[in-house]
This record gives structure tokens, sequence and C-alpha cells, in this order.
């Protein structure tokens, strides 16, 4: 995503995770605002157009470089703000002018694109930009810079590049951008501010139902991802147990001889499966159930021992639990 | 105490050292049914009782006929309880169920062998042809009980042959087969009227004529049989507990 410059800062940085999109878009608009919101995610930004509180034009660029504009850009804003854990949100001020000129990069017609500048007479195409009383964004730029020339009827508005932070008055940078082997240029124009008056996003667009859409899809989203954790951590939980029983049977088996695993089966039905070793009260009721039985068929020293491995091994199961 | 010392004098040696034994063997198991389990209960008592069965061998007051029958009714008792106690261990075995408190068992014991009391107080005094009836009906319960005693301890057994207490069942087993051959024994003397008490009876009160001396040899070995099997009964009772107690400490 190219910079655009910062005119006057009404908000920086904040926390979008605390925000609500139609809250913000609602405060805007009634402010009668007129400038730029970016929204800054960690693999994608989104630009909020506004001119006298209208929402003029919406642009969602991911990384990679691709663009949503409009209705498809203003939910993947949504999704990304009700999914986001971190991104922030900038609010600048600016003049009318200058923001006719960021509604020109951002969905303006475009009229060059890479075109590299050593292929184009760029004094003709400057005096027709003057001559057609254009009014738009002329980008330039190489690999790694770039800068942007803002025009209004075809006079141009002021300078922006690349490590700047707002408009400059003078051409140098661009001149020398220009002058860069390699140098491409792109050329936006739009419809004067009257034009953009007549544009308003929001007369057409429900934001609080976009917002809500991604709102239950993510709830959606996250009670899947509860479910499909619950049905991991059940069947961990049963593993733990079946492995927990097994360890059981066998010390039983071990000291009482075959019938034990009966009536380990027969204590286990009673208390209501499995489930009951790791279960403060019922563990209790299995233990004693099975010193019961265990009683008729083996010495006081070996019910003795046994009941000790049993209490280490559910225990042991317990602590790792 | 002379009336009883004088009927120590007069009882047959063999008969007295039998007693003491059954004595033994009772005072054994009724100790091992204090501290066990439950199901200990019914059997231990059952043994228990068989020495109060037993007992009136050195009982003073035996010739009282309606004391000498209540010690037949206590030795069927015994035999019942004992049966119950090895019907529900084989219970456990298969379902590993164990219901019911100790106190029921000694309270039902005693109810049973009250209502034999009863049974015999509300009744005419019994001559010792019922004497012997009542002998009869002991002999072919414990017969019977026995055989049924047998069959449940080899399914015990098989359900649990390879826990440590399982050895104590062979020793029941062995312990059931010389009560077998015990009871059986006199059954089969009572039976065919060759007893001691039948040649008692018909000696002072019947025309009949025994044919016991035609069948001496059968008659000798069913009471030599008759002797020294009660007499082992007795000492692997003792023997089986005294092994269980050793087993389960």
């Amino acid at each position: 995503m190219f910079l655009l410059p910062k005119g006057n800062p009404l908000f920086e940085n904040l926390a979008v995770g605390m925000l609500k999109l139609p809250g913000v878009i609602s405060k805007l608009s009634t402010g009668s605002f007129t400038g730029y919101a970016s929204f800054v995610f960690q693999a994608s930004t989104v630009i909020l157009v506004f001119k006298a509180g209208k929402l003029v034009s919406v642009m969602f660029e991911e990384k990679n470089g691709n663009r949503q504009t409009g209705f498809e850009a203003l939910s993947a804003l949504s999704y990304q703000m009700v999914g986001a854990s971190s991104g922030f949100l900038n609010v600048y001020k600016l003049s009318k002018d200058l923001t006719m000129c960021i509604h020109a990069l951002l969905q303006g017609e475009i009229l060059y694109k890479a075109q590299e500048l050593k292929l184009i007479d760029i004094k003709a195409l400057l005096e027709k930009i003057g001559s057609d009383r254009m009014n738009g964004c002329l980008r330039i730029y190489t690999d790694d810079r770039s800068a942007m020339i803002f025009y209004k009827d075809g006079a141009p508005l002021g300078f922006f590049h690349d490590g700047s932070q707002d408009i400059e008055t003078t051409s140098n940078e661009s001149q020398k951008i220009a002058g860069l082997p390699g140098a491409k240029i792109d050329l936006f124009s739009t419809q004067g501010v009257e034009h953009l008056m007549e544009l308003d996003l929001l007369e057409v667009v429900n934001v609080q139902n976009i917002w809500e859409t991604a709102v239950a899809h993510q709830q959606s989203e996250f009670n899947k991802i509860n479910k499909a954790r619950e049905e991991r951590q059940k069947e961990n939980f049963a593993g733990k147990l079946a492995v927990l029983e097994e360890q059981v049977k066998t010390i039983v088996v071990e000291t009482v001889g075959k019938v034990g695993c009966g009536i380990v089966d027969k204590e286990l039905t009673d208390q209501g499966g499995n489930a009951c070793l790791l279960d403060e009260t019922n563990v209790v009721k299995f233990l004693a159930g099975i010193e019961r039985s265990a009683k008729l068929l083996i010495s006081a020293t070996s019910l003795k021992v046994m009941m000790e491995l049993l209490s280490k091994a559910i225990t042991g199961a317990k602590s790792e639990h | 105490m002379e009336q009883f010392i004088e009927l120590l004098t007069q009882i047959d040696k063999f008969e007295l050292i039998r007693v003491i034994f059954w004595g033994l063997a009772g005072a054994v198991s009724f100790y091992f049914s204090i501290g066990n389990a439950r199901i200990w209960t019914s059997i231990s008592i059952g043994f228990f009782l068989i020495f109060l069965g037993q007992a009136y061998a050195i009982n003073p007051w035996v010739h009282y006929y309606k004391l000498s029958a209540f010690h037949n009714i206590v030795g069927t008792v015994a035999i019942v309880v004992i049966t119950h106690g090895f019907l529900e261990y084989y219970v456990f075995c298969r379902t590993f169920e164990i219901s019911g408190k100790k106190v029921a068992v000694y309270f039902f014991s005693l109810l049973i062998l009250a209502s034999g009391g009863i049974f015999l107080f509300i009744n005419p005094t019994p001559s010792p042809n019922t004497i012997r009836n009542f002998k009869i009906v002991e002999n072919s319960i414990w017969v019977f009980l026995s055989i049924m005693n047998l069959e449940l301890i080899r399914k015990i057994y098989t359900a649990i042959k390879d826990s440590p207490i399982s050895r104590a069942f062979i020793a029941f087993g062995i312990v059931f087969f010389l009560i077998f051959l015990w009871r059986g024994s006199e059954l089969y003397l009572q039976i065919f009227q060759w007893d001691r008490d039948w040649q008692d009876i018909i000696a002072v009160s019947s025309d009949e004529v025994s044919d016991i001396d035609k069948f001496a040899g059968r008659v000798n070995f069913a009471m030599l049989v008759n002797k020294y099997a009660g007499f082992l009964s007795s000492l692997s009772v003792g023997g089986t507990f005294i092994y269980l107690y050793r087993l389960l400490r």
C-alpha cells in the first residue's frame, strides 16, 4: 500500500480490536469529516475516504496487492476488524481538494498504469493535464521510491513522496525520482469536487448489516473452532481415561486374578463409566467397591499394596489431566 | 457339673474327640466370621452351627427328647446357612455383586433356630422314632446339599482359579467330600434300618427283626466310614478356616 499524506491527524494508532465499524463510520459521517481513515492490519490496509461526512471511496488492499473496493472492501474490513487481534486506526483530516485527489488515486479512472517514463513525453503529458484541467493524481515511482503530484483543474495542488509526512510545495523529489532509471508513472483522474458530493456509499450500503454479518460469521467460526477444540479435548480425555482404565485393570488383575477384570468393569459401570476415575467423589466410591470385592479374594497385605498402586495410578493421571 | 462329668466318662472317646474338633472348627469359623467380609458370614456361621448340632454328644440334658431334636434342627440349619453362603459367593463370582448386612445373617440364623424351637415347643414330645426321623431328614438334607455345595465350589474355583484364595476352595471341596461320606454313610444305615437308633428301638418296643447280621460287612464298613469321615471332616473344617485365615491375613 502506498503512503498517503497525513494532513491533520485526528486519531493515530487507535487499537482496532476495541472499535466497531458502524460506530467509527457514524462518528466520521455525523461530524461532516473530510479526509481519510486508514485501518492498518498485519496483512492488509483499508482506506475510507470521506468528503463532508460522505463516504466517497473505500479501498481494501492486501500485502500481495489484491484490492477490493466498495461493498466488498467494507465487508472485508468488517471481517478483518472482527477477527483481528492487532491493527490500528489512523484518521487524517485533509482539504476537500486533496481528498478528491486521494479518491482519484484510490478509485479514479486509470489513464496510465505502470507506464515507463522514458517511453512517454512527460512534458506533453503535463501540458495535457493542464490543458484538460484534469483533477487527479500522477504517481511517479521506481521499485523502491515513489512520489505523487496532486492536480486540481490541471494545476498542481502539492507534492508528496515516500518519507515525507505531508504535502510539499516543491517538485524536487518528484523530479529526482523521474530522473531515475526504470521510473514509471500511473495517472489517475477523477471528476471535480462537485461530483464527489454526489457520491455516498453510506446511502447504498448498510454498514450495520455488514458488521453484524461479519460478527455472526466470526461467532460461528469461533463456535466451530471451540466445538472442534472441545471434541479434540473429549477425544484426548477419553483416550487418557481408556489408558487409565487399562492401568487399573492391569493392577487389579495382577493382584486378584482374571476375575479382577470383571470387578473393575462392574464398579466402573456402577459409577457411570471410566470418567469416575478422574472424579473426586466417584473415584472414592469406585475404590471402595474394588476394595470390598478384592477383600473376598486376596490377603489384607496384598489388598493394601493394590489399593496404594491404584491410588498412585489415579493420582498420577489426575495430575497429568 | 457332676452330671456333665459323668456323661463325659460314659461317652465314646472317639466321639468326644470329634465333638472337641468340631468345637475348635466352630470357634475358628465363628472368629473368622467376625473380622471378615459379609459373604463369609453365612459360611462361617454355618460351620459354627455344625458344632452346636454335634454338641448333643456332650449335652447333659440330651435325654430330653425335645432338646435332642433341637440339635438335629440346628444341624439342618447349619448346612442350609453354609449353602446359602456358598451360593452368595458363587453369585459374587458371576456378578461381582455384594449385598446385605452381616447382622442380617446373624439375625436370620437366630430367627430360624428360634422358629425350630417354637416348632418343637408347640408339638408333642418326640418319641425315639420321631427323633430318628429328625436325624434321617437332617442327613438327607446334608447329603443333598453337600453334593450341591461340591458343584458350587467347583464353579467358584473355575471362576477364580488364578486368585490367591482359590486353593481354599479346593480345601472346602475336600471338606464337603468328607461330609458327604460322613452323612451319606449314616443315611445309608438309617435307610436300611441298620443304624444304632433303630436297633435300640426294635430291641425295646417292636417285634420287628433286623437283617443287620446278614450284611455285617457293609454295615461295619459304613460305620467305619461314618466314624472316620465325621472325624476328618471336623479336622478339615478347622484346618480350612485356619488356612483361609492365613490366606486373607
